[in-house]
């Protein structure tokens, strides 16, 4: 058997097989360039073994020349493949280097076909029949030309790039693919070298058998080319149960999303409504299409989007934040709702995720209470002025009663023809001390109404505050009034009787809601502030309302007032109640509109 | 002096009671004073007309109170309440338990003394009006059975006949009964005897 042709066809075969394939693999995926890579690589194998068989086999020197030639352009081929797979495989090697030695083999191909015989001999002298696996093969005999020296150069320089290339992608952690590909093309292009070098400079008798060489090379890339099929398959699977569990997951947020039994949203940062639940739609009446073309503010009214901003703002600043709100539906009929709103990152931009709960229920209830509430101070009032004014008619018609009587018992005495003057007398003094009675009762009276000195406790300024627009909460809502809160929260406690102060605020609240009636529903804007003030506390109310009318001189004077029903004695008994906490109450007109009213009281740390 | 009847005075203000009571001297009254319903309800009970001049708000025991306490007694007092602070409901209670007027303090005078002489008047009258009530039960307690069930019968406007019936005694024993009947109650008419059931409050008035 010829095992020479046996061998070199197998390895032809093999190699074209390997070709087709990833040839195959290239052209369905053209991004695949190391496989066209490989594919050259494995064809221009095939091709120097065919080279070589010609070589073996050539009978002139004429034909095994011409042998040569090819060879030396399989060579080429092999080359510029070789730096291509390793170039899109790995893309680890210096490119400059792979230039060169592209460079130095094109040169040498170029001077192979220009030359005669070949790249290799000057001239081919004679050939020899030599016996080399038992077969007779044909070895030629000639004078090496040194031109060659340029083929083997770049050959030892693809052996650099190679080790280099390798190097760089063992360092950057691909380890096993550097050492599995790197290692073995090094090792078989060495060896080629090595092998070439040996027959031309006619130190070994050998032919020329590089096709093995290159097998083995084209044997180690195909290995990890194909390790990177299974790898490739085995993340379409992996994928493709991460695709299923992301949907898997997707369907149950969605179910979360759908059966939530209020209004879920998320909102952009540019105020649209990105996703939301069927309970939106339901709510709104909006259908998806037109859902994806509002805008928030589209289902609020006018004057209630400044406070619909506020919340928004509060939100992302804080991270979460809650408001109540009139939603307004396709059909124009407001509902009162709780809104809730959490910021969320979703693709580096903030978003608002949340929901709606409808609390008109709730809210009709709270307003009502608030009202009962105020009715029940009402009455309370009434009640205890009527128990006074009874308790004061019995207190004062006792003496009344004995002056009468006992000057009508004396108009008597004197009217009879021998009036009892000592009698008289008597009465006399007995009216007279029912008379000191009655006036004591009045005395007592007065002490009782002007209520004597404040009882201090301390007190935090933002308690006050909070207290204060519990109770004008009802006030607020129904004025449209948009209030604005804003003190440290490190204020030091204040001295104070908290009803009385919690009453002065509520009355200079009323009266600045009461002062922003006629303004238009979105500009009613208040204010509160508290800041330290020397040893004291600032507390400020500020309103753009209509400011001071009728001048600011005579609002402190009593039964001085603005208002249709008003008695004019606010303002007064809330000068008393500060003055009687050591502090002082005033007015100023804002420059644009509107009043500010301020009162400090001293600080707990001044006082004690 | 000129009035004889005693006259009361409940009112938990010494002071008043001292100036009350020189106004009803003035007038010729003797009234007899306590600061309080319970000192009044110790005094031992006559059946002389009297008139009482209670305050209604005392502690204790108030006006109103001591008023209920009297109605249980038959007895021959007018009541005048004065108040402090009265109210509609509240004097409408007393007059409607037989209170004689209610004066709101401070009491004039003259409308003090004129309640109190109508008072005491109405009390004459009650006492009259007790005596005699008394006097008709004594003679009533005079009848035999019989001649009271034949009494009470006649006085409901029946027939001899029917009351025979109803008895189950002759028409003519009735008649002997009716008259001995008619005797024993001093009437000379039927109509008399009716009226004489009517003060005794033996048959209702008619609706």
């Amino acid at each position: 058997m010829n095992w020479v042709i046996v061998i070199w066809s197998m390895v032809a075969a093999t190699c074209l097989t390997l070709a087709g394939v990833h040839g195959f693999v290239w052209i369905r995926q053209r991004q695949a360039l190391a496989n066209l890579m490989f594919c050259l690589t494995a064809t221009s194998t095939a091709g120097m073994a065919a080279c070589e068989l010609w070589m073996m086999s050539s009978e002139t020197t004429d034909s095994y020349g011409r042998a040569l030639q090819w060879f030396n352009f399989t060579l080429w081929m092999m080359t510029i493949s070789v730096v291509g797979f390793v170039h899109f495989y790995q893309g680890s090697g210096r490119d400059w280097l792979a230039l060169l030695v592209c460079f130095l083999r094109t040169i040498a191909v170029i001077l192979n076909f220009s030359l005669h015989p070949n790249v290799y001999y000057s001239s081919i002298d004679s050939l020899r029949h030599i016996t080399f696996l038992r077969q007779t093969v044909t070895v030629a005999d000639g004078t090496p030309n040194p031109l060659m020296l340029i083929g083997q150069l770049s050959l030892l320089l693809l052996a650099v790039y190679l080790v280099d290339a390798t190097f760089r992608s063992y360092h950057r952690g691909h380890k096993k693919r550097a050492l599995s590909v790197g290692t073995s093309i090094v090792f078989f292009v060495l060896a080629l070298s090595l092998q070439t070098m040996l027959v031309f400079w006619d130190i070994v008798d050998a032919p020329i058998v590089s096709s093995l060489f290159f097998l083995g090379i084209v044997v180690a890339m195909g290995i990890e080319l194909s390790n990177d099929m299974v790898r490739a398959a085995q993340l379409a699977i992996d994928l493709q149960t991460r695709e299923y569990e992301l949907s898997r997951e997707r369907e149950l947020t969605d179910a979360i999303f759908q059966s939530a039994p209020g209004m879920l949203y998320l909102h952009s940062q540019d105020g649209r409504i990105v996703r939301w639940n069927a309970q939106h739609e339901k709510i709104t009446g909006y259908q998806s299409d037109e859902t994806q073309e509002l805008y928030v503010k589209d289902l609020f009214r006018k004057e209630d989007i400044p406070k619909l901003e506020q919340a928004w703002q509060l939100a992302f600043e804080t991270g979460a934040h809650e408001v109540e709100l009139d939603l307004i539906p396709k059909n124009g009929q407001p509902i009162r709702y709780f809104f809730t709103a959490v910021r969320v990152e979703i693709n580096k931009n903030a978003h608002l995720v949340g929901i709606g709960i409808d609390i008109s229920g709730q809210h009709a209830l709270a307003i009502e209470a608030s009202k009962q509430r105020e009715e029940v101070a009402h009455l309370a009032r009434i009640a205890s002025m009527s128990e006074l004014s009874s308790s004061l008619a019995h207190e004062l018609n006792q003496p009344l009663s004995i002056i009468l009587s006992n000057a009508q018992a004396a108009q008597r005495l004197m009217a009879s023809e021998s009036p009892d003057i000592h009698e008289v007398r008597e009465i006399l003094d007995d009216i007279v001390s029912a008379d000191i009675r009655a006036a004591d009762v009045i005395k007592r009276l007065r002490s009782i109404l002007r209520r004597g000195e404040p009882i201090l406790e301390p007190v935090a300024p933002s308690d006050l505050f909070s207290n204060a627009l519990t109770l004008v909460k009802a006030d607020l809502e129904g004025g449209n009034i948009l209030v604005t809160r804003r003190h440290s929260v490190r204020l030091p406690l204040i001295h104070a009787d908290r009803i009385p102060v919690e009453q002065v605020l509520v009355n200079l609240i009323k009266n600045a809601i009461d002062a922003m009636s006629e303004n238009a529903p979105r500009e009613r804007q208040l204010s509160l502030t508290c800041m330290p003030d020397g040893s004291s506390l600032r507390f400020s109310i500020r309103d753009n309302g209509c400011g001071f009318p009728n001048g600011i001189e005579k609002i402190f004077e009593a039964f001085h007032t603005t208002k249709v029903n008003g008695l004019g004695l606010g303002l007064t008994i809330c000068q008393n109640i500060i003055q009687a906490h050591g502090g002082r109450l005033w007015a100023e007109a804002n420059k644009t509109h509107g009043a500010t009213f301020h009162f400090n009281l001293p600080c707990q740390s001044f006082i004690s | 002096m000129k009035h004889n009847h005693p006259v009361f005075l409940v009112d938990d203000e010494p002071a008043l009671l001292k100036a009350l009571t020189r106004l009803l001297k003035t007038e010729g009254y003797q009234p007899k004073t306590f600061t309080s319903a319970l000192d009044f309800l110790k005094l031992p009970r006559s059946n002389e007309p009297a008139c009482l001049i209670l305050d209604v708000s005392m502690p204790e025991m108030t006006g109103l109170e001591l008023q209920q306490h009297l109605l249980a007694e038959d007895s021959a007092l007018a009541i005048i309440f004065i108040s402090g602070n009265s109210d509609i409901p509240m004097s409408v209670r007393a007059i409607k338990a037989g209170a004689v007027d209610f004066l709101t303090k401070p009491v004039k005078d003259s409308e003090l003394l004129e309640a109190i002489s109508s008072g005491l008047k109405k009390a004459v009258e009650l006492r009259d009006a007790r005596n005699e009530r008394q006097e008709l039960r004594n003679r009533i307690s005079v009848l035999t059975p019989r001649e009271l069930e034949v009494y009470l019968l006649v006085v409901t406007g029946l027939p001899n006949k029917v009351i025979a019936n109803q008895l189950g005694i002759g028409e003519q024993t009735i008649k002997v009964h009716r008259s001995r009947a008619m005797i024993k109650m001093g009437a000379q008419s039927l109509a008399e005897l009716v009226l004489i059931a009517e003060r005794l409050g033996l048959v209702g008035s008619k609706k």
